[in-house]
Protein backbone atom coordinates (compact mmCIF):
# COMPACT_ATOMS: atom_id res chain seq x y z
CA UNK A 1 0.00 0.00 0.00
CA UNK A 2 1.22 3.66 -1.00
CA UNK A 3 1.50 5.74 1.90
CA UNK A 4 0.65 9.84 1.39
CA UNK A 5 3.80 12.06 1.30
CA UNK A 6 2.46 13.64 4.68
CA UNK A 7 2.86 10.11 6.14
CA UNK A 8 5.91 9.49 4.70
CA UNK A 9 7.06 12.73 5.90
CA UNK A 10 5.91 11.92 9.62
CA UNK A 11 6.74 8.55 9.94
CA UNK A 12 11.03 9.24 8.53
CA UNK A 13 10.77 12.67 10.67
CA UNK A 14 8.64 12.12 13.63
CA UNK A 15 7.93 15.33 16.09
CA UNK A 16 8.46 15.18 19.53
CA UNK A 17 9.32 11.29 20.13
CA UNK A 18 10.11 11.13 23.59
CA UNK A 19 8.67 10.88 27.36
CA UNK A 20 7.84 13.14 29.75
CA UNK A 21 7.67 13.00 33.56
CA UNK A 22 5.30 10.60 34.03
CA UNK A 23 4.31 11.76 37.90
CA UNK A 24 4.86 15.48 37.37
CA UNK A 25 1.34 17.13 38.25
CA UNK A 26 1.38 19.24 34.90
CA UNK A 27 1.82 15.87 32.29
CA UNK A 28 -1.01 13.94 31.34
CA UNK A 29 -0.04 10.48 29.99
CA UNK A 30 -2.49 8.69 28.18
CA UNK A 31 -1.65 5.16 26.73
CA UNK A 32 -3.76 3.27 24.38
CA UNK A 33 -3.73 0.45 21.90
CA UNK A 34 -5.96 -1.06 18.83
CA UNK A 35 -6.89 -4.68 18.81
CA UNK A 36 -7.02 -5.00 15.32
CA UNK A 37 -3.36 -4.32 14.68
CA UNK A 38 -1.42 -4.81 18.15
CA UNK A 39 -0.43 -0.89 17.81
CA UNK A 40 0.17 0.70 21.02
CA UNK A 41 0.64 4.31 21.46
CA UNK A 42 1.92 6.59 24.44
CA UNK A 43 1.00 10.38 24.30
CA UNK A 44 1.86 12.66 27.07
CA UNK A 45 1.02 16.33 27.58
CA UNK A 46 2.51 19.06 29.65
CA UNK A 47 -0.19 21.59 30.61
CA UNK A 48 0.70 25.17 32.04
CA UNK A 49 -1.13 25.21 35.28
CA UNK A 50 -2.16 28.62 35.37
CA UNK A 51 -3.34 28.60 31.16
CA UNK A 52 -4.31 25.11 30.93
CA UNK A 53 -2.14 25.69 27.21
CA UNK A 54 -0.23 22.73 26.46
CA UNK A 55 3.06 23.56 26.44
CA UNK A 56 4.66 20.74 25.02
CA UNK A 57 3.76 17.30 24.00
CA UNK A 58 5.92 13.72 23.07
CA UNK A 59 4.96 10.76 21.91
CA UNK A 60 6.16 6.92 21.42
CA UNK A 61 4.33 4.27 19.25
CA UNK A 62 4.87 0.86 17.97
CA UNK A 63 2.80 -0.05 15.11
CA UNK A 64 2.28 1.26 11.57
CA UNK A 65 3.60 4.02 9.62
CA UNK A 66 0.41 5.36 9.84
CA UNK A 67 -0.07 5.17 13.58
CA UNK A 68 3.50 6.56 13.82
CA UNK A 69 2.33 9.73 11.37
CA UNK A 70 -1.13 9.69 13.39
CA UNK A 71 0.46 10.41 16.72
CA UNK A 72 3.52 12.76 15.42
CA UNK A 73 0.57 14.98 13.77
CA UNK A 74 -1.28 14.81 17.28
CA UNK A 75 1.49 15.96 19.27
CA UNK A 76 2.13 19.03 16.61
CA UNK A 77 -1.90 19.72 16.92
CA UNK A 78 -2.22 19.83 20.24
CA UNK A 79 0.96 22.44 21.18
CA UNK A 80 0.08 25.43 21.80
CA UNK A 81 -4.11 24.51 22.16
CA UNK A 82 -5.84 24.50 25.82
CA UNK A 83 -7.27 21.10 27.16
CA UNK A 84 -10.45 22.42 25.81
CA UNK A 85 -9.21 22.87 22.64
CA UNK A 86 -7.35 19.87 22.50
CA UNK A 87 -10.52 17.62 23.22
CA UNK A 88 -12.13 18.80 20.17
CA UNK A 89 -9.66 17.71 17.64
CA UNK A 90 -10.91 14.43 16.00
CA UNK A 91 -10.10 11.60 14.04
CA UNK A 92 -11.22 12.46 10.57
CA UNK A 93 -9.37 15.95 10.88
CA UNK A 94 -6.12 13.88 11.38
CA UNK A 95 -7.68 11.43 8.65
CA UNK A 96 -8.03 14.26 6.38
CA UNK A 97 -4.44 16.00 7.14
CA UNK A 98 -2.24 12.48 6.10
CA UNK A 99 -4.77 11.30 3.38
CA UNK A 100 -5.36 7.94 5.46
CA UNK A 101 -6.70 5.35 3.15
CA UNK A 102 -10.11 3.91 4.89
CA UNK A 103 -8.13 0.55 6.35
CA UNK A 104 -5.89 2.70 8.59
CA UNK A 105 -8.52 4.37 9.99
CA UNK A 106 -8.24 3.26 12.99
CA UNK A 107 -4.59 4.77 13.30
CA UNK A 108 -6.36 7.74 13.55
CA UNK A 109 -8.58 6.99 16.17
CA UNK A 110 -5.89 5.63 18.19
CA UNK A 111 -4.51 9.14 17.96
CA UNK A 112 -7.24 10.94 19.05
CA UNK A 113 -8.39 8.42 21.84
CA UNK A 114 -4.67 9.01 23.50
CA UNK A 115 -5.11 12.69 23.28
CA UNK A 116 -8.40 12.28 25.29
CA UNK A 117 -6.78 9.80 27.38
CA UNK A 118 -3.90 11.61 28.38
CA UNK A 119 -6.41 14.90 29.27
CA UNK A 120 -8.37 12.87 30.97
CA UNK A 121 -5.26 11.46 33.18
CA UNK A 122 -4.55 14.99 33.84
CA UNK A 123 -7.63 16.01 34.12
CA UNK A 124 -7.55 13.67 37.39
CA UNK A 125 -4.55 14.35 38.83
CA UNK A 126 -5.53 17.89 39.12
CA UNK A 127 -8.97 16.85 40.26
CA UNK A 128 -10.84 18.71 36.86
CA UNK A 129 -14.01 16.99 36.39
CA UNK A 130 -14.28 14.78 33.19
CA UNK A 131 -17.10 16.28 31.38
CA UNK A 132 -16.73 20.02 32.73
CA UNK A 133 -14.51 22.54 30.77
CA UNK A 134 -11.37 22.88 31.59
CA UNK A 135 -11.04 26.49 31.84
CA UNK A 136 -13.85 28.23 32.47
CA UNK A 137 -14.10 30.93 29.48
CA UNK A 138 -11.59 28.63 27.27
CA UNK A 139 -15.01 26.81 26.63
CA UNK A 140 -17.16 28.94 24.97
CA UNK B 1 -28.33 -19.18 4.06
CA UNK B 2 -26.22 -18.74 7.00
CA UNK B 3 -23.28 -21.08 7.47
CA UNK B 4 -25.37 -22.75 10.57
CA UNK B 5 -28.42 -22.94 8.13
CA UNK B 6 -26.00 -25.30 5.97
CA UNK B 7 -26.04 -27.98 8.66
CA UNK B 8 -29.50 -27.00 9.97
CA UNK B 9 -27.67 -25.96 13.16
CA UNK B 10 -29.33 -22.66 15.45
CA UNK B 11 -27.52 -19.72 15.77
CA UNK B 12 -25.58 -20.75 19.04
CA UNK B 13 -21.85 -21.24 19.58
CA UNK B 14 -21.27 -24.52 21.52
CA UNK B 15 -21.04 -26.98 18.96
CA UNK B 16 -20.04 -30.44 18.63
CA UNK B 17 -17.09 -30.23 16.38
CA UNK B 18 -17.12 -34.03 16.00
CA UNK B 19 -21.13 -34.32 14.61
CA UNK B 20 -20.14 -31.33 12.41
CA UNK B 21 -17.54 -33.01 10.84
CA UNK B 22 -19.61 -35.93 10.50
CA UNK B 23 -22.22 -33.31 8.83
CA UNK B 24 -20.10 -32.44 6.46
CA UNK B 25 -18.67 -35.56 5.27
CA UNK B 26 -22.32 -36.93 4.42
CA UNK B 27 -23.22 -33.58 2.89
CA UNK B 28 -19.77 -33.26 0.91
CA UNK B 29 -20.98 -36.91 -0.95
CA UNK B 30 -24.19 -35.45 -1.11
CA UNK B 31 -23.65 -32.64 -3.42
CA UNK B 32 -20.00 -34.14 -4.84
CA UNK B 33 -19.67 -33.00 -8.52
CA UNK B 34 -19.15 -36.81 -9.47
CA UNK B 35 -22.70 -37.38 -9.25
CA UNK B 36 -23.74 -34.52 -11.27
CA UNK B 37 -21.31 -35.35 -14.10
CA UNK B 38 -24.17 -36.58 -16.33
CA UNK B 39 -26.67 -33.65 -14.84
CA UNK B 40 -27.66 -30.70 -16.33
CA UNK B 41 -25.56 -27.69 -16.26
CA UNK B 42 -27.71 -25.76 -14.21
CA UNK B 43 -27.76 -29.03 -11.71
CA UNK B 44 -23.81 -29.84 -12.07
CA UNK B 45 -23.53 -25.53 -11.26
CA UNK B 46 -25.88 -25.49 -8.48
CA UNK B 47 -23.98 -28.46 -6.96
CA UNK B 48 -20.76 -26.87 -7.04
CA UNK B 49 -22.16 -23.46 -5.80
CA UNK B 50 -23.59 -25.82 -2.59
CA UNK B 51 -20.21 -27.67 -2.44
CA UNK B 52 -17.94 -24.38 -2.25
CA UNK B 53 -20.84 -22.89 0.53
CA UNK B 54 -20.53 -26.63 2.56
CA UNK B 55 -16.66 -25.65 2.60
CA UNK B 56 -16.62 -22.10 3.69
CA UNK B 57 -18.97 -22.98 6.39
CA UNK B 58 -17.56 -26.20 7.57
CA UNK B 59 -14.12 -24.22 8.08
CA UNK B 60 -15.46 -21.22 9.65
CA UNK B 61 -17.30 -22.94 12.09
CA UNK B 62 -15.33 -25.58 13.24
CA UNK B 63 -12.73 -23.13 14.38
CA UNK B 64 -13.80 -21.18 17.87
CA UNK B 65 -12.89 -17.75 17.07
CA UNK B 66 -14.03 -18.05 13.13
CA UNK B 67 -17.22 -19.79 14.93
CA UNK B 68 -17.28 -16.56 17.28
CA UNK B 69 -16.36 -13.86 15.07
CA UNK B 70 -19.07 -15.05 12.43
CA UNK B 71 -21.68 -15.20 14.58
CA UNK B 72 -21.01 -11.82 15.84
CA UNK B 73 -21.04 -10.53 11.90
CA UNK B 74 -24.73 -12.40 11.46
CA UNK B 75 -25.76 -10.21 14.28
CA UNK B 76 -24.37 -6.98 12.72
CA UNK B 77 -21.40 -6.32 15.09
CA UNK B 78 -17.96 -4.97 12.92
CA UNK B 79 -15.37 -5.04 15.54
CA UNK B 80 -13.80 -1.80 13.98
CA UNK B 81 -16.77 0.45 13.20
CA UNK B 82 -17.73 -0.26 16.79
CA UNK B 83 -14.38 1.43 17.59
CA UNK B 84 -14.61 4.45 16.23
CA UNK B 85 -18.25 4.94 17.64
CA UNK B 86 -17.50 4.66 20.44
CA UNK B 87 -14.76 7.00 20.14
CA UNK B 88 -17.14 9.73 18.30
CA UNK B 89 -19.23 8.96 21.31
CA UNK B 90 -16.88 9.89 23.80
CA UNK B 91 -15.89 13.44 21.93
CA UNK B 92 -19.68 14.21 22.06
CA UNK B 93 -19.47 13.56 25.27
CA UNK B 94 -16.67 15.24 26.64
CA UNK B 95 -15.22 11.89 28.21
CA UNK B 96 -12.70 9.64 27.92
CA UNK B 97 -13.52 6.20 26.18
CA UNK B 98 -13.40 3.29 27.47
CA UNK B 99 -10.51 1.63 26.62
CA UNK B 100 -11.05 -2.35 25.45
CA UNK B 101 -7.35 -2.93 25.90
CA UNK B 102 -7.22 -3.31 29.84
CA UNK B 103 -4.36 -0.44 30.97
CA UNK B 104 -1.94 -2.94 32.65
CA UNK B 105 -2.15 -4.82 29.87
CA UNK B 106 -1.17 -2.19 28.03
CA UNK B 107 1.48 -1.20 29.73
CA UNK B 108 2.75 -5.08 29.28
CA UNK B 109 2.89 -4.02 25.93
CA UNK B 110 4.00 -1.41 25.73
CA UNK B 111 7.22 -2.08 27.82
CA UNK B 112 7.48 -5.87 25.96
CA UNK B 113 7.85 -3.37 22.63
CA UNK B 114 10.70 -1.22 24.44
CA UNK B 115 12.60 -4.78 24.82
CA UNK B 116 11.85 -5.75 21.44
CA UNK B 117 12.85 -2.42 19.90
CA UNK B 118 16.00 -3.17 22.20
CA UNK B 119 16.50 -6.53 20.88
CA UNK B 120 16.52 -5.48 17.39
CA UNK B 121 19.10 -2.68 17.61
CA UNK B 122 21.12 -5.06 19.73
CA UNK B 123 20.82 -7.31 17.08
CA UNK B 124 21.30 -4.49 14.19
CA UNK B 125 24.78 -4.19 16.00
CA UNK B 126 25.45 -7.15 16.10
CA UNK B 127 25.60 -8.33 19.62
CA UNK B 128 22.44 -10.75 21.38
CA UNK B 129 21.42 -9.76 24.50
CA UNK B 130 20.97 -13.17 26.22
CA UNK B 131 19.47 -11.36 29.25
CA UNK B 132 17.07 -9.68 27.13
CA UNK B 133 16.49 -12.38 25.22
CA UNK B 134 15.47 -14.56 28.49
CA UNK B 135 13.06 -11.45 29.38
CA UNK B 136 11.58 -11.74 26.01
CA UNK B 137 11.31 -15.72 26.71
CA UNK B 138 9.50 -15.13 29.68
CA UNK B 139 7.13 -12.61 28.01
CA UNK B 140 6.15 -14.49 25.41
CA UNK B 141 4.97 -17.34 27.29
CA UNK B 142 3.11 -14.67 29.79
CA UNK B 143 1.29 -13.60 26.64
CA UNK B 144 0.63 -17.11 25.54
CA UNK B 145 -0.64 -17.99 28.55
CA UNK B 146 -3.13 -14.62 28.70
CA UNK B 147 -4.28 -16.07 24.96
CA UNK B 148 -5.12 -18.88 26.36
CA UNK B 149 -7.24 -17.66 29.54
CA UNK B 150 -8.84 -15.43 26.93
CA UNK B 151 -10.05 -18.35 25.43
CA UNK B 152 -11.74 -20.04 28.18
CA UNK B 153 -13.75 -16.76 28.94
CA UNK B 154 -14.55 -16.77 25.64
CA UNK B 155 -16.00 -20.24 25.68
CA UNK B 156 -17.80 -18.93 29.28
CA UNK B 157 -20.11 -16.70 26.57
CA UNK B 158 -20.63 -18.66 24.93
CA UNK B 159 -22.99 -20.45 27.32
CA UNK B 160 -24.14 -17.10 27.91
CA UNK B 161 -25.08 -16.56 24.51
CA UNK B 162 -26.69 -20.28 23.98
CA UNK B 163 -28.83 -19.69 26.71
CA UNK B 164 -30.22 -16.70 25.84
CA UNK B 165 -30.43 -18.04 22.28
CA UNK B 166 -32.84 -20.46 24.32
CA UNK B 167 -34.64 -18.02 26.06
CA UNK B 168 -35.18 -15.55 23.90
CA UNK B 169 -33.56 -12.95 26.31
CA UNK B 170 -32.37 -10.71 24.16
CA UNK B 171 -31.00 -7.87 26.81
CA UNK B 172 -28.52 -11.29 27.80
CA UNK B 173 -28.04 -11.61 24.26
CA UNK B 174 -26.98 -8.37 23.94
CA UNK B 175 -24.55 -8.68 27.22
CA UNK B 176 -22.58 -11.67 25.62
CA UNK B 177 -22.66 -9.86 22.25
CA UNK B 178 -20.44 -7.03 24.11
CA UNK B 179 -18.77 -9.20 26.42
CA UNK B 180 -17.52 -11.40 23.30
CA UNK B 181 -16.56 -8.52 21.38
CA UNK B 182 -14.48 -7.22 24.18
CA UNK B 183 -12.64 -10.54 24.48
CA UNK B 184 -12.01 -11.10 20.46
CA UNK B 185 -10.41 -7.58 20.50
CA UNK B 186 -8.38 -8.11 23.67
CA UNK B 187 -7.56 -11.99 22.14
CA UNK B 188 -6.30 -10.41 18.74
CA UNK B 189 -4.01 -7.99 20.74
CA UNK B 190 -2.53 -10.34 22.45
CA UNK B 191 -2.29 -12.80 19.69
CA UNK B 192 -0.14 -9.53 17.43
CA UNK B 193 1.70 -9.39 20.40
CA UNK B 194 3.04 -13.21 20.84
CA UNK B 195 3.72 -12.95 17.05
CA UNK B 196 6.03 -10.21 17.45
CA UNK B 197 7.92 -11.18 20.22
CA UNK B 198 8.43 -14.54 17.75
CA UNK B 199 9.64 -12.96 15.28
CA UNK B 200 12.01 -11.32 17.27
CA UNK B 201 13.37 -13.90 19.26
CA UNK B 202 13.71 -16.26 15.52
Amino acid sequence: MAYSDKVVDHYENPRNVGTLDKSSAEVGTGLVGAPECGDVMRLQIKVNPETQVIEDAKFKTFGCGSAIASSSLATEWVKGKTVAEALSISNTEIVKELALPPVKIHCSVLAEDAIRAAIGDWKKKNNVAEAEPALAGASA
Amino acid sequence: MTYFEVFGLPPKLQLDTAALEKSFYRLSREFHPDRFASKPAEEQAAATEKSSLLNDAYRTLRDPIRRTEYLLETEGVELEEQSVKATERARAAGEQKKQIVPPDLLEEAFELNMQLEELKMAKAGGDDDPQLRKDLEAAKANFTGLLHASQKQLEAEWTSWDAAVDTGDNGAKDAAKDEMVALLNRRSYLRNLVRDVHAALE
